[in-house]
C-alpha cells in the first residue's frame, strides 16, 4: 500500500533520515519504534509532506506522492494523529471532529456518510459524546488522545499514522488505545504506528521496524523483532552497530 | 444632553470606520499573522474609486457599488498573488511580509497618485446628509448607514466563522495553522478568502466614510493607524475585539474633542492604549484569544 525506498529527509540542511525504506501492506499494522532522536516523528511527517524529503522514493498505491502538498496526501486518505495529540484546543469536541471529516465534506451525500462516521467514532469512543460540546483543550490526556484518534478517524482514512499515542498516558489508557488499533484492523484499516513503547507496539504489530539516529536499524515480524538484540542497542544508544 | 448625544453618535459613526478597519485587519491577521499594511489603501480605494464610477463615469450606485468592490477586490488579488504568495512560497516570516504589504501600499498610493493626483476630493454621499431628528437624536442617514454597516459586517463575519464549515476551517487554521493543513485544509484558500473578505469590508467603508472625511489619496494612513489602535486596544486576535476597540477609541476621540480640545484627542487615546496594554497586553478582550495559543 504504502512503499518508502531509500528515503533522506532533513531540516535546514541537517539529515534527520538517511536511505529510509518502510513497506506497509494493506490491512497490516506496521510498528516502527526507537529511542528519542530516531527519526520516527521525521519519517510520519515526510510521509504528511511536512518535512523536505531530498532523495528517495514514495509511492501510495502505486502513486508517486513525492511531489504532493500537505493537502493532497490527505485527499489520498493517509491521514495523521500527530505525537503531543494536537487537538485543535479552544474549540469544541465536535468542531475537532467536524474538522476531521474536511477530505470527505462538501461531497454529494456527505451529510449523511458524516453522520455515518460520527456514529462510527462515537461508538468506538463513547465518552466523546458526552463531551461534544465541551472544549477540546479542557478534556484529560487520555480523552483527548481519544479525540486526536476519532478526529483522524472521522476522515475515512486508507492509511492511519499515529506518532507516539501512548505518550503521557496511564498503562491502562494506552491498552485501551491499542485494543481500539486491533479492532481498526480488523475493520480492513492499515496502521502505521510510531512509538517508544517498542515491547507492546511490536506485540501489536504485523511488522515492524527499529530505528536509531535516522536509519532503520532492524526489521521484521513483531514478536521476532522483539527480541532482537538490535532493539536493546537502538535504546542504549550504539549507533555504530547494525543488526539487521 | 444634546451635545452629549450629538458626541455619541458622532464616535460611534467613526468608531464603526475605525471597527471596520481594526476587523479587516483582525481577519487577515488570524489567517496568516500578518498585519496588512495595505489595508488603509482599500479604504482609499474604495472613496476614489467611488468618486470614479459616480461622478466621472455618472453610473448609479447600484452599478457603483459592485464596480467599487470589484477594484478593491482585484487589488486584492494583485496582493494575494503579487506579494503574499510569492513570499510565503520562499518561506518568508510574517514580519517580512508585513514589510511586503507595506511595499504593496506604497505602490497603491503611487498608483492611485497617478489615477486621482494629489488634491482631496468631494466623494458623493450614498445617502443624505440632511440632517434627520430620531427620538432626542440629530443625525443623518448617510451616518445611519455607517452604523448598520457595521453592525452588518459583524453580524456576517459571525455568521461565516461560527455557522459555516469554511468558517470552522478559518478559526482551526487561526488556532494552529499546520494542524489544520493536517485535517486536509488548504491554508492558501483561507488567506485568500480573507484578503478578499477584508478589502471588501474595508472598500465599503471608504465609500460610506468618504463624504464626511473627503477623498483624498493619503487618507488611507490616517485610518489604518486608527484601525490598528482599534485591534491593538480590543485584541488582535478576534474580529469582534477589533470591531469593538474600534468604537471605544471613537467613542474616546470625540468625548475628548467635545469635552476638552482636540488637539489633545489624539497623544490621550495613545497613553490610555499603553495603559491598557499594561494591564491587559493582549488587549481589552483578547484574553480569550491568547489563552487559545
Ligand atoms: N523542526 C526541526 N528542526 C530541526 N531539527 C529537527 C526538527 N525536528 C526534528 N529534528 C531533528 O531530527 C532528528 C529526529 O527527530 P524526530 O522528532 O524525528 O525523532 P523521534 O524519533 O520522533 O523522537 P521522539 O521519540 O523524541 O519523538 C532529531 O535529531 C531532531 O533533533
Ligand atoms: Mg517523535
Amino acid at each position: 500500500m504504502l512503499s518508502i525506498e531509500n528515503l533522506t529527509a532533513g531540516y535546514n540542511g541537517s539529515e534527520a533520515l538517511h536511505q529510509v525504506s518502510v513497506r506497509i501492506e494493506p490491512g497490516t499494522i506496521v510498528s516502527v519504534v526507537g529511542a528519542n532522536g530516531a527519526g520516527k516523528s521525521t519519517l510520519v511527517n515526510a510521509i504528511s509532506r511536512l518535512v523536505t524529503t531530498p532523495s528517495g522514493k514514495m509511492t501510495f498505491e502505486g502513486r508517486d506522492i513525492m511531489a504532493l502538498k500537505p493537502a493532497s496526501v490527505v485527499e489520498l486518505g493517509i491521514v495523521q494523529v500527530p505525537e503531543g495529540r494536537k487537538l485543535f484546543a479552544p474549540l469544541t469536541v465536535m468542531e475537532n471532529l467536524r474538522l476531521g471529516f474536511h477530505r470527505l465534506a462538501g461531497r454529494s451525500g456527505s451529510d449523511k456518510v458524516f453522520k455515518d462516521r460520527l456514529d462510527y467514532v462515537l461508538g468506538l469512543f463513547p465518552k466523546l459524546k458526552e463531551r461534544a460540546d465541551q472544549r477540546s483543550g479542557t478534556m484529560s490526556g487520555g480523552e483527548q488522545q481519544m479525540l486526536a484518534v476519532g478526529r483522524a478517524l472521522m476522515a475515512d482514512p486508507k492509511l492511519l499514522m499515529l506518532d507516539e499515542p501512548s505518550l503521557g498516558l496511564a498503562p491502562m489508557v494506552v491498552d485501551q488505545i491499542f485494543d481500539i488499533l486491533k479492532m481498526l484492523r480488523e475493520d480492513g484499516l492499515t496502521i502505521l504506528l510510531v512509538e517508544q513503547h517498542a515491547e507492546e507496539a511490536l506485540k501489536l504489530a504485523d511488522y515492524g521496524y527499529i530505528m536509531a539516529v535516522g536509519k532503520v536499524r532492524a526489521e521484521g515480524t513483531g514478536p521476532a523483532l522483539s527480541k532482537d538484540p538490535a532493539l536493546h542497542h537502538s535504546y542504549l544508544g550504539k549507533p555504530g552497530e547494525t543488526a539487521a | 444632553m444634546e451635545k452629549l448625544s450629538y458626541l455619541i453618535l458622532s464616535g460611534v459613526t467613526n468608531g464603526s470606520v475605525y471597527g471596520l478597519i481594526g476587523l479587516s485587519l483582525s481577519i487577515i491577521y488570524g489567517s496568516s499573522r500578518v498585519i496588512n499594511f495595505a489595508q488603509g489603501d482599500f479604504v482609499m480605494l474604495g472613496a476614489l474609486s467611488a468618486i470614479m464610477f459616480v461622478t466621472t463615469f455618472n453610473l448609479p450606485w447600484f452599478i457603483a457599488i459592485p464596480g467599487v468592490i470589484g477594484v478593491v477586490m482585484l487589488t486584492a488579488l494583485a496582493l494575494n498573488y503579487g506579494v503574499y504568495r510569492p513570499m510565503v512560497r520562499r518561506k518568508a516570516p510574517p514580519l517580512t511580509i508585513m514589510m511586503g504589504t507595506l511595499g504593496a501600499s506604497i505602490m497603491i498610493y503611487g498608483i492611485g497618485l497617478l489615477v486621482w493626483g494629489p488634491d482631496q476630493k468631494f466623494v458623493p454621499a450614498l445617502l443624505s446628509l440632511k440632517p434627520l431628528i430620531v427620538g432626542p437624536l440629530i443625525t443623518n442617514p448617510q451616518q445611519l448607514a455607517i452604523i448598520a454597516t457595521f453592525a452588518a459586517f459583524l453580524v456576517l463575519t459571525w455568521y461565516i466563522l461560527y455557522r459555516t464549515r469554511f468558517g470552522l476551517s478559518i478559526r482551526a487554521t487561526g488556532v494552529d495553522p499546520k494542524v489544520a493543513l493536517l485535517m486536509g485544509i488548504r491554508s492558501e484558500r483561507i488567506v485568500l478568502f480573507s484578503f478578499l473578505f477584508s478589502a471588501t469590508v474595508s472598500g465599503i467603508a471608504g465609500v460610506l466614510v468618504g463624504p464626511l472625511l473627503g477623498g483624498q489619496i493619503g487618507m488611507g494612513l490616517m485610518l489604518i493607524v486608527k484601525g490598528f489602535l482599534a485591534a491593538i486596544l480590543g485584541g488582535l486576535g478576534s474580529p469582534f475585539a477589533a470591531a469593538a476597540g474600534g468604537i471605544a477609541i471613537g467613542m474616546m476621540e470625540a468625548l475628548m474633542a467635545g469635552y476638552g480640545t482636540s488637539l489633545y484627542a489624539e497623544p490621550a487615546i495613545f497613553m490610555l492604549i499603553l495603559l491598557v496594554l499594561f494591564v491587559r497586553p493582549y488587549g481589552l478582550l483578547g484574553d480569550y484569544e491568547a489563552e487559545r495559543r
